[in-house]
């Protein structure tokens, strides 16, 4: 668009231009970058994280859907992962593969109820949702879950990949959060995704041009929670336990958080919003004890000042800094 | 006769909207439904396109009852809504418009963008602009243009020419002139002249009820007697 401004690109669209040639790249060099400056234990938390937040985002920011109790799905992935381990076989890939069918199987069943709700009730139904699950663990299933104990999840080598060595589990991570940006990449400038859009936009015009919008969304909501799911099995990967935290639904609000930092519906918002999240919950402790405080500020800013996130604010001001020329260029009336 | 609406009675809640509506149109016609505000012009259309479901009475196309059909079944079947207040997707672009449209009809995109620029020709200059950045004319257009892509049978066109200048009220026309004896079209109106320029008949709605039905090219150019019904 710049170039109908300047005659060249800008150095912005030169720098977007790069970033979605290569993207996989540097996202890769920058966690590799990041792993050098604090910890791999923490980078590799961070990647697993931001894939949780990419799962969100597909509802809240491709869908509009808010959701209150996404640590659902995270957590039945780290329960299934674990007692896989536990009760089935020490294979790592297997308990993953189960991890994965357990959340599409949770999202099959619930999709139906949760789907047909928008705004609030989607939003509260998932909490409640959320809170059966978190009492189910912590009390129902105690004997297999281990309460408020938790369980230890070990898994043995598979060929050479021994996941005991951090970095193992730093590449596998690196590699799943790349697998994830690419398909949700390819799904969402699919049709799929620009229906999804619209549904945001408006369900029922989609409904009128013929679509069935409830397939369209329990396909959405069953991917999404697939996804929470291989990030919650890749959580106890990184940590070999899982405890009832893992499917805390007070925690749902650090994805929500997460996605209004980044700014919805991008993939680059949900990784600048993961990354930003986890570096202000483990390092502003050290400085603040009541932290919390300050992520009650930001968020004051992101309702009154930065709607969008940071990566959206950077969009709108490149669309700002384009206006006079876009105001040239704007459709004419067709007859006034 | 493609669409027949059979003493229909429709309800929002408790409140009967519709009372013993009927009303029919025949392959090609052009029928149009006018009315005050609150007739229940809009209701009738959203219960053809499947939104709301009648209490009793039948709707039926082709011969097939639909009544209590859900939306997207009966837009599958070729029955297209051109909303009231120009709605199209603001924050998808013109093509994305088009393209959501294409694959509902299961025609190819180049087909389909074809199909649209025949009714809104400067369609191509806009293809990747926001819809929303466009005029209420371009949005009328562009919204017709997309309920024509894969040759629906029957178009529901809710007030296609409210709020426009006249130009944009002229090029919506010619629009809706070039698609007479293509499509069957089912337009709410409450501009006389334009009623008068194309209507094959005419339903006249009063607070639930079709007191009046014009099929005479007398009656239908009688703007005098119509101004009765608004």
């Amino acid at each position: 668009m710049s170039l109908a401004i300047t005659g060249r690109p800008s150095l912005f669209d030169a720098v977007v231009g790069f970033l979605r040639k290569f993207d996989v790249f540097v996202i890769a060099a920058l966690f590799l970058l990041l792993s050098l400056l604090i910890s791999t234990d923490r980078t590799i938390e961070f990647m697993i994280f931001c894939i949780f937040v990419l799962a969100y985002d597909l509802l809240y920011g491709h869908m509009g859907r808010l959701s209150f109790g996404h640590m659902l799905y995270l957590g039945t992935g780290a329960y299934a992962f674990a007692l896989t381990g536990e009760l089935i076989s020490g294979n790592p890939f297997l308990a993953l593969l189960i991890a994965i069918a357990a959340g599409a199987l949770l999202g099959l069943i619930l999709g139906p109820i949760i789907v047909r709700t928008t705004g609030a009730c989607f939003a509260l139904i998932n909490l409640a949702f959320n809170q059966l699950g978190f009492f189910l663990a912590l009390v129902a299933f105690s004997p297999w879950t281990g309460g408020e104990d938790g369980m230890s999840a070990y898994f043995r080598k598979v060929w050479l990949i021994d996941f005991s060595k951090k970095t193992t589990v730093f590449c596998f991570a690196l590699l799943s959060l790349l697998l994830v940006i690419y398909l949700l990449r390819r799904l969402t400038n699919s049709l799929f995704g620009l229906l999804l859009r619209g549904i945001k936009e408006n369900e029922t015009r989609v409904q009128f041009l013929g679509y069935n919008t409830f397939a369209v969304k329990m396909v959405a909501f069953i991917i999404s929670t697939s996804l929470s799911a291989f990030a919650g099995a890749l959580f106890i990967l990184n940590y070999s336990y899982v405890t009832a935290s893992f499917i805390d639904p007070l925690r749902s609000v650090e994805v929500i958080f997460a996605s209004l930092i980044g700014g919805a519906g991008s993939v680059y918002g949900a990784l600048v919003g993961g990354v930003g999240y986890k570096l202000i919950s483990n390092y502003l402790p050290n400085y603040i004890q009541r932290w919390e405080m300050f992520l009650g500020v930001v968020l004051l800013l992101l309702v009154f000042k930065f709607r969008t996130g940071v990566w959206g604010y950077i969009l709108a001001r490149r669309q700002r800094l384009e206006a006079p020329a876009a105001l040239e260029s704007k459709p004419p009336e067709v007859s006034r | 006769m493609l669409l027949a609406v059979d003493c229909i009675d429709v309800f929002y809640g408790n409140a009967r909207v519709l009372s013993e509506v009927s009303l029919s149109a025949r392959q090609g016609e052009v029928v149009f439904i006018v009315g005050r505000n609150g007739a229940g012009k809009t209701t009738m259309l959203k219960t053809i396109a499947g939104f709301l479901h009648p209490g009793c009475g039948a709707v039926t196309f082709a011969g097939e009852d639909i009544s209590g059909w859900p939306p997207d079944k009966v837009a599958r079947l070729g029955i297209r809504y051109v909303f009231q207040d120009k709605r199209v997707f603001t924050k998808l672009t013109v093509k994305e418009n088009i393209e959501l449209a294409a694959y509902a009809a299961g025609v190819k995109l180049g087909e389909a963008l074809d199909r649209v620029a025949q009714i809104y020709p400067k369609v191509s200059r806009f293809l990747e602009s926001p819809a929303g950045g466009l005029s209420g004319g371009q949005r009328q257009l562009l919204l017709i243009g997309r309920a024509m892509v894969g040759s629906p049978r029957l178009l529901l066109v809710d007030e296609p020419t409210e709020g426009l200048a006249a130009g944009s009220i002229e090029e919506v026309l010619k629009a809706l002139e070039l698609m007479r004896g293509e499509v069957t079209l089912v337009i709410v109106e409450q501009n006389l002249s334009v009623v008068s320029r194309l209507a094959d008949r005419i339903y006249c709605m009063k607070e639930g009820h079709i007191p009046a039905e014009l099929s005479e090219p007398a009656d239908i150019q009688n703007q005098s007697y119509l101004e009765t019904y608004l």
